[in-house]
C-alpha cells in the first residue's frame, strides 16, 4: 500500500510537468489550429538553454528561468513569423509535415551543434529527496510541480482576466466571429503560439536537473504531449491538466509494476483506447 | 515529336523508370551503386505509402512500422528457422495486411488528426514491443542476417542482383499505382480524400474504400521492409521503426508530388542520391546531412507544396494554353487573310 501510494504520488508529481508542456501544446493547437510536431523540440532547445547557463555561468535551472524564458518566447517568436503564419490557410497535411520538417531541422542542428552526449546538470536538487512519512519525493520534482502550478494559476487568470486572454479564448471558440468582433486574430496567434513554446521551455527547463538533455528527447515528450492533448479533448486547458497528471500517473504505475520498457506502450495504449471510444477526448466537447 | 511524347506524360515517365536500370550496370563502383539501390528501394517504399495516403490525402506517419514487419519477418524466419527470405517476405506481408486490417479498421474512420496521431502511437507501439520482445526480435541489438551468398538466401555477392530485385520492386509498386490510378477504387479513394461526405452520397464505401488501400500499401511497404534487411544484411528497431523513417516515406512523395503515380519516384531519383552524397561529403559532422533533409522539407513545402511532378505540369498545361490562345489568334490572321 505504501509503494502503491509512493508510486502515485510520484506520478502525479511528474504528471504536473507533462501537464504544464501538454498546456502549451493546446494552447497552439486550440487557438491557432495548428499541430505543432516540433513542440517537444522546444523543450529540448530550453533543456540545452538552461545546460549552458548551469556549465558555463554556473547558474542553476531555477536562476535562470527568467532568461530561459525570455529566450524561449524570442524563438516562438521567431518561428511563428517566419514559418508558421505562412501556413496558416494551407491544408492540416502541410501544417504538420511543415512542423514535422521543423522538428527534423531543430534536433539535427542540436546533433551538429553539441552532440549526441548526454549533458546532465547535477545539481543538489537533482539526487535530494524530500521526506514526508513514508513518502520520499525527488525535490527536483517537488519544485517542478509547485512551479507547475504556480504558472497554471498565472495562466488561468490571464485567460479569464486580461483582454488578450478573453480573445484568445473566443478565437479558439470561433476565429471568424472573433476577427468579425474586432479581435486582431494574426496577433492573438502569434500570442498563443508565444506563449505554448514558453510554457513547454518552462516545463523543459523543470524537468533539465532530473533528465539529461539531448537532441531527440523532444521527441518522447512531443508524443506524450499529443496523448495528453488528445486525451483532454484537445483544445481544453483544464483537460489537458487532467490529461497531464493522468498520464503521469499511469507511466508511474506501468513502469514500477510491469517494466520500465512499457511505460511508453502503457500510454500509447492509453491514448488508442481513447481515440477508438472517446475520439473527443475526456473533456472534450462533441463536434 | 518530342512535344507528342512528352503529351503523353506517364510514357516519359515509364521511360525514365525503365531507363534507370541500366545506371547500376554502366556505374561500376560499389558506393554509387549502393546510393542508386537505396534510390530504387526508397522510390518503391514512398510509392507504396503513396498508394493511401497520397491518393486520399490523409497522413500515414507510421508506415516504418510495416517497413519494420516485413523486415523482421524476413530475417528471423530465415535466421530462426531456414526459411527462404522469399518466403518471409510473404509472411511479412500477411502480418501487415492484418495489422494494417485491424488498425485501419479502428481508426480510418477518424478524422484528419486524429487519424494521423493514431498512425504515430501505432508505430511507437511497436517499436517498443520490438525492442522490448528480446526474445524473438534481440531487442535493440538488432538482427544480424549473415552473410551466406545465394538466391534462396536473398543474400548476394555483388550489386547487380539486388539491383535488379529492388528496382522490380520498384517497378511492381508503381505499375499498381498506375492501374489503381484507373480503377474503380482509385477514383474512390481520391473522391474519399477530396471530400468523404460527397463520395458517399455518390455511393463510395469510403470506409472499405480506405480500408483495402491501406491494408494494400501496408503490405507492399513490408515487402520493401524485407528487401531493405536483406540489402543492409541489419536492422535495429529504433532506427527501422523510427519515426525519422516514417517521414522519408512522406518526404520522397511530396517532393515529386503526392497523389501521382511516379512523384514518389521522381522525388526518390533526387533526394535519394542528393541526401547520400552529401552525407558522403561532409563526414564528420553528424546530423547535418538530415537537417538539410528537413530544411528541403520545408522549403517544397513552402514553395513547391504540390511537388515536382504537379509544378512541371501545371507550367506545360499554361505553356499548352498559351499556345493554342496564339493558334487560335493566328488562325483569326489567316481567315481575315483570306476574305
Amino acid at each position: 500500500m505504501e509503494q502503491l501510494i509512493q508510486v502515485l504520488i510520484s506520478g502525479l508529481l511528474s504528471g504536473g510537468i507533462y501537464a504544464l508542456a501538454s498546456v502549451g501544446l493546446t494552447l497552439i493547437f486550440g487557438i491557432v489550429g495548428l499541430v505543432n510536431f516540433a513542440h517537444g523540440d522546444y523543450l529540448m532547445l530550453a533543456m540545452y538553454i538552461a545546460y549552458w547557463f548551469f556549465s558555463l555561468l554556473g547558474l542553476v535551472p531555477y536562476e535562470s528561468m527568467l532568461l530561459n524564458l525570455v529566450i524561449m518566447a524570442v524563438l516562438g517568436y521567431l518561428t511563428y513569423k517566419l514559418l508558421m503564419e505562412r501556413v496558416l490557410e494551407s491544408s492540416h497535411s502541410i501544417q504538420m509535415l511543415l512542423t514535422l520538417g521543423l522538428s527534423m531541422v531543430l534536433q539535427n542542428l542540436a546533433l551538429m551543434l553539441w552532440r549526441a552526449d548526454y549533458r546532465n546538470i547535477r545539481v543538489e536538487v537533482t539526487n535530494s529527496t524530500i521526506d514526508i512519512g513514508f513518502l520520499h519525493l525527488g525535490t527536483a520534482k517537488v519544485i517542478g510541480f509547485a512551479v507547475a502550478i504556480v504558472a497554471s494559476i498565472i495562466l488561468y487568470y490571464f485567460l479569464q482576466k486580461t483582454y488578450t486572454g478573453a480573445s484568445m479564448r473566443a478565437v479558439a471558440q470561433n476565429g471568424k466571429a472573433a476577427q468579425l468582433m474586432g479581435i486582431n486574430l494574426s496577433r492573438t496567434y502569434c500570442m498563443a503560439f508565444v506563449i505554448g513554446t514558453v510554457l513547454v521551455g518552462l516545463a523543459g527547463l523543470l524537468l533539465s536537473p532530473i533528465y539529461p538533455a539531448y537532441p531527440t528527447i523532444g521527441n518522447s515528450f512531443c508524443t506524450l504531449c499529443f496523448i495528453v492533448v488528445v486525451i483532454g479533448g484537445l483544445s481544453s486547458v483544464p483537460g489537458a491538466i487532467f490529461g497531464g497528471l493522468l498520464i503521469g500517473v499511469v507511466e508511474s504505475l506501468a513502469g514500477y509494476y510491469i517494466g520500465s520498457a512499457f511505460q511508453q506502450a502503457a500510454y500509447f495504449l492509453l491514448f488508442i483506447l481513447v481515440l477508438v471510444f472517446k475520439p473527443t477526448g475526456l473533456f472534450g466537447h462533441k463536434g | 515529336m518530342l512535344k507528342n511524347l512528352l503529351k503523353k506524360e506517364n510514357s516519359v515517365l515509364w521511360i525514365i523508370a525503365f531507363a534507370s536500370l541500366i545506371l547500376p550496370f554502366a556505374i561500376d563502383n560499389r558506393y554509387y551503386q549502393d546510393i542508386i539501390i537505396l534510390t530504387f528501394l526508397w522510390a518503391g517504399l514512398s510509392s507504396s505509402w503513396n498508394l493511401y495516403s497520397g491518393y486520399c490525402g490523409r497522413l500515414s506517419i507510421g508506415h516504418a512500422a510495416f517497413m519494420g514487419m516485413g523486415a523482421y519477418s524476413a530475417s528471423l524466419l530465415s535466421i530462426n528457422f531456414g526459411i527462404t527470405p522469399w518466403v518471409g517476405m510473404v509472411v511479412g506481408c500477411i502480418i501487415s495486411g492484418t495489422a494494417a486490417l485491424i488498425i485501419g479498421g479502428t481508426t480510418l474512420r477518424l478524422k484528419g488528426t486524429f487519424f494521423v496521431l493514431s498512425t504515430i502511437a501505432f508505430a511507437e507501439i511497436m517499436k517498443t514491443v520490438a525492442i522490448t520482445a528480446k526474445n524473438v526480435t534481440n531487442g535493440s541489438l538488432g538482427v544480424q542476417v549473415p552473410y551466406d551468398p545465394g538466391f534462396a538466401n536473398l543474400v548476394f555477392a555483388g550489386k547487380i542482383p539486388y539491383a535488379l530485385i529492388i528496382w522490380g520492386y520498384m517497378i511492381l509498386v508503381i505499375f499498381i499505382c498506375t492501374r489503381l490510378e484507373k480503377s474503380k477504387l482509385g477514383y474512390g479513394l481520391i473522391a474519399v480524400g477530396e471530400n468523404q461526405q460527397a463520395a458517399e452520397n455518390l455511393g463510395v464505401n469510403s470506409t472499405k474504400t480506405m480500408l483495402i488501400a491501406y491494408v494494400l500499401s501496408a503490405m507492399l511497404t513490408s515487402i520493401g521492409g524485407a528487401l531493405f534487411v536483406q540489402y543492409v544484411r541489419f536492422i535495429e528497431p529504433s532506427t527501422i521503426m523510427s519515426l525519422a523513417y516514417s517521414v522519408n516515406f512522406i518526404l520522397y512523395a511530396i517532393a515529386g508530388g503526392m497523389g501521382t503515380a511516379f512523384g514518389p519516384m521522381l522525388g526518390a531519383f533526387i533526394l535519394v542520391p542528393a541526401t547520400n552524397l552529401l552525407r558522403g561529403a561532409i563526414t564528420g559532422v553528424s546530423g547535418l546531412h538530415q537537417m538539410i533533409l528537413g530544411l528541403i522539407l520545408i522549403g517544397i513545402l513552402l514553395y513547391r507544396p504540390d511537388g515536382i511532378l504537379l509544378s512541371i505540369r501545371g507550367a506545360m498545361n499554361k505553356r499548352r494554353a498559351r499556345a493554342m490562345k496564339k493558334e487560335e489568334e493566328g488562325g483569326g490572321d489567316d481567315a481575315a487573310d483570306g476574305r
